[in-house]
């Protein structure tokens, strides 16, 4: 993989006059590859042992912990890839908003039906909100990546220095 | 054990995350001194996960089993992919991403020790 190289004036080469270049990583979206990273791995590994050591104990739970944990591998590769992964992000970011507002209100509307935990439950509440603040980040990036895309003149990712 | 060992893996994130704080306020990149802060946590988080794996028939329940297992393998991942991220992207807010990832260690060792501590 060629690694561009900040040229002489600072300016990234990302953003290349043409804008057919939507690289999403680089400036503020570096913060967000590493927060969903972290919530991936740890979605990912907690869900792999739930549905391989006692799947039956709660089995909505557990389907529902792994189509999260995949969404938000998902939607970190979209991050750190941009290009045609933008697209692809802003429906994985959309999917996680969802999930997260619907899984929420299941989880206090019919906390039965929830033995267990999952990522979404009461809004991501076990894992500080992040859940539910995430996709809202992740979407305003992708929008910001796109526009940038669009208008190569701005800026992305902020002022730099 | 898990518990001083905790305690030290939350010192070294501490410092990882204010040393990169520092270095972003200041627009510094990564340099060697950050990088051995990083070094010395990833070995403590080495060692965590090792005790960790082998004390695992302390905890009792099966589901509190699985949260531990996961932190305590995605722990060690952290530090050596935000320091490849701040080498690769050489900004200000790469030296952020150390800072969140080092906070995040932080969070999820104390939520480790919460786990073990609550079957003693």
């Amino acid at each position: 993989m060629t690694e561009p190289t900040p040229g002489p004036d600072g300016v990234d080469p990302a953003a290349r006059p043409d804008g057919t270049d939507r690289r999403a990583l680089g400036g503020p979206g570096v913060l967000l590859v590493v927060v969903y990273g972290v919530l991936a791995l740890a979605a990912t590994g907690r869900s792999v042992l739930q549905i391989t050591e006692y799947f039956s104990r709660a089995p909505l739970s557990y389907v529902l912990s792994a189509f999260a944990a995949l969404v938000y591998v998902l939607a970190t590769w979209c991050l750190a890839r941009g290009g045609a992964w933008v697209r692809v992000g802003i429906a994985a970011c959309a999917v996680e908003l969802v999930g997260v507002l619907v899984v929420g209100l299941a989880s206090v509307v019919a906390a039965s039906a929830f033995p267990d935990k999952t990522v979404w439950s009461h809004f991501g509440q076990g894992y500080g909100f992040v859940p539910l603040v995430l996709p809202v980040l992740g979407l305003l990036w992708f929008r910001r990546v796109e526009k940038a895309a669009v208008s190569p003149q701005r800026v992305r990712g902020g002022a730099p220095g | 054990m898990i518990a001083w060992l905790t305690y030290v893996v939350v010192g070294l994130s501490l410092v990882h995350c204010l040393g990169a704080i520092w270095y972003a306020a200041r627009d510094r990149l990564i340099d060697d001194r950050l990088l051995l802060v990083a070094a010395l946590l990833e070995l403590a988080l080495v060692v965590l996960l090792v005790t960790g794996l082998l004390g695992l028939g302390h905890i009792d329940d099966s589901a509190e089993r699985a949260t531990f297992i996961a932190y305590l393998v995605s722990l060690p991942v952290i530090p050596p992919g935000t320091a490849f991220l701040a080498i690769k992207e050489k900004s200000r807010w790469a030296m952020g991403s150390i800072a969140v990832g080092a906070f995040a260690v932080g969070v999820m060792s104390v939520r480790l020790l919460q786990i073990w501590m609550s079957y003693d």
